[in-house]
């Protein structure tokens, strides 16, 4: 069994070293299709990463007309830290709250020259998991708050949240529809490469079912080929495009995404990166498949 | 070791390639297939190696029904035939001795009887000192001599050849016509198409006529 697979193996090298134009040419549609792909998906994650951080902006402030007893505010916020959306609680008292405000006014600090922190209310700033900062559970959260703990002054940016939400929902969509449409461009394009290079070798594909070769024997060769080329392609399109990154996108989209607070712009992971090989040997021997299903009629 | 009866093959519904053919030939013949171009000599040999289906009727080989014969078991039957064409048919990107080694490679035999085979069997064909060349290089006696050897290397029950003196001149069909005679002493049947009348007086056999796809004459010399 093993020495068989050997022999197809090897015959598949041989294959691809006795045609270097065709091979060529089916890694290079690989590659370049892979890397189209790869630098899409570099910026679809990217400007996921851009929206995960405003998502931080996402929260519910509770103002307090009165503050309550020390014992009564800290058994609000273990009620409220234990709903399972809550992330966690920071209290901001009348004095913090005024040191930022002076803090946000800069230059302008001295107007509040004279003025008493009592002017401004304490607050509990309730942050969400990151899996819940939506509308709905922001909703949930809110009536929470109004219903068991009785507070009435709540804050949680209504409109920024509506806007953020359909701004997050056709990233979604127009990712989705252009990926899928990359992708299928991209097999499309690699399926009718690799049949091209099988229709200049039909004449081998003829004898060695003349000789007796069975479907599979046929096939394989030209399957671990198909496969073995979309390796080379996913290789060489993440070499490429890390390039490109490194010398282009990363200043470009820094320039364009990155904001204070959040991290530099990113390359695909290393489990994307194995993905996008693995795209590459699956483009290649599916692509085959498909043309030798044509081709190979015995 | 072959049996035809009332085989037919229309490529389409108007036309017929074969009518009604009813043939007999008995293991180590040796038995020429003549007619004029169209007249169904090609079509023969197709069904009898499986690369067409008849329409109707039924082609036994060594006691197999090649007609209802499946997908995978087609192969197998293709390993006891030898099949030789006017163009060749080789692999140009690979040596002599990878094209004729390829039916036992199909076969999945060792390496060291693929060579020892191998070598016999282009010595038979004259061809050893050559075994390392590609196709290209060498004369259109030649690559036929590689051709054949490629049919002999697997001992054939049945040798098919289509017209394989085609594209030769007089000495080299001579030559090659010579290889069949041998494979057929060897214990092959042989079924050779041609319209070469010369080549049939020069070597009389067995000879069956085709005319627009019908079994005209079946003569014995």
């Amino acid at each position: 069994m093993l020495e068989r697979f050997t022999y197809l193996l090897r015959r598949s090298l041989t294959n691809m070293r006795q045609s270097p134009f065709l091979c060529f040419a089916s890694v290079g549609t690989v590659a370049f299709s892979l890397a189209i792909l790869a630098l899409f998906a570099i910026v679809v994650i990217n400007v996921q990463q851009l929206t995960s951080h405003w998502s931080e902006e996402v929260q519910v402030i509770a103002y307090l007309d009165k503050i309550p007893e020390e014992r009564v505010l800290q058994g609000w916020i273990d009620r409220i830290e234990n709903l399972p959306e809550v992330d966690g609680v920071t209290y901001v008292s009348r004095q913090e709250a005024f040191n930022r405000f002076g803090k946000r006014l800069e230059q302008e600090a001295d107007l509040l020259r004279g003025v008493e922190p009592d002017i401004l209310p304490a607050s509990l700033e309730v942050r969400l998991k990151e899996s819940h900062r939506s509308r709905a559970t922001v909703e949930q959260v809110v009536s929470h708050l109004r219903r068991d703990l009785g507070l009435s002054d709540l804050r949680y940016g209504q409109e920024w949240l509506e806007r953020f939400e359909s701004f997050l929902l056709l990233l979604q969509v127009a990712g989705a529809v252009l990926g899928g449409f990359l992708l299928f461009a991209t097999l499309f394009i690699v399926a009718n490469t690799i049949k091209l290079t099988l229709y200049a070798r039909r004449e081998e594909l003829e004898i060695m079912a003349l000789v007796g070769g069975t479907p599979w024997f046929i096939k394989t060769p030209f399957l671990l080929e198909g496969a073995l080329q979309g390796a080379l392609g996913g290789i060489l399109a993440l070499g490429g495009s890390y390039g490109l990154f490194q010398f282009v996108l990363q200043k470009g989209l820094g320039a364009v995404l990155t904001v204070p607070g959040i991290a530099d712009v990113v390359f695909l992971s290393g489990t994307q990166q194995l993905l996008l090989v693995g795209t590459g040997v699956f483009l290649g021997s599916f692509g085959s498949l498909v043309s030798l299903r044509k081709l190979v009629r015995i | 070791m072959i049996r035809m009866y009332n085989v037919n093959k229309a490529y389409r519904k108007d036309s017929a390639a074969l009518q009604d053919i009813n043939l007999n030939i008995p293991k180590g013949d040796f038995i020429y297939v003549t007619g004029s171009s169209g007249a169904g000599k090609s079509t023969l040999l197709k069904l009898l190696y499986g690369a067409e289906k008849p329409s109707r009727g039924q082609i036994l080989i060594d006691g197999r029904n090649v007609t209802r014969m499946t997908s995978a078991k087609l192969p197998l039957l293709r390993r006891r035939l030898g099949v030789v064409f006017q163009d060749f048919k080789l692999l140009t990107s690979r040596t002599v001795f990878e094209n004729v080694a390829f039916p036992l490679e199909v076969q999945g035999k060792k390496r060291y009887e693929v060579g020892k085979k191998v070598y016999q069997v282009l010595k038979y064909v004259g061809l050893e000192h050559k075994l390392h060349r590609r196709p290209l290089e060498l004369s259109g006696g030649e690559q036929q001599r590689v051709a054949i050897a490629r049919a002999l290397v697997v001992d054939p029950l049945v040798l098919l050849a289509d017209e394989p003196t085609g594209n030769l001149d007089h000495d080299v069909t001579m030559e090659i016509m010579e290889l069949f005679k041998g494979a057929n002493a060897r214990g092959s049947t042989v079924l050779l198409a041609t319209h070469d009348r010369e080549m049939i007086s020069r070597f009389p056999r067995r000879m069956i006529t085709l005319e627009e796809g019908r079994l005209v004459e079946d003569r014995r010399p």
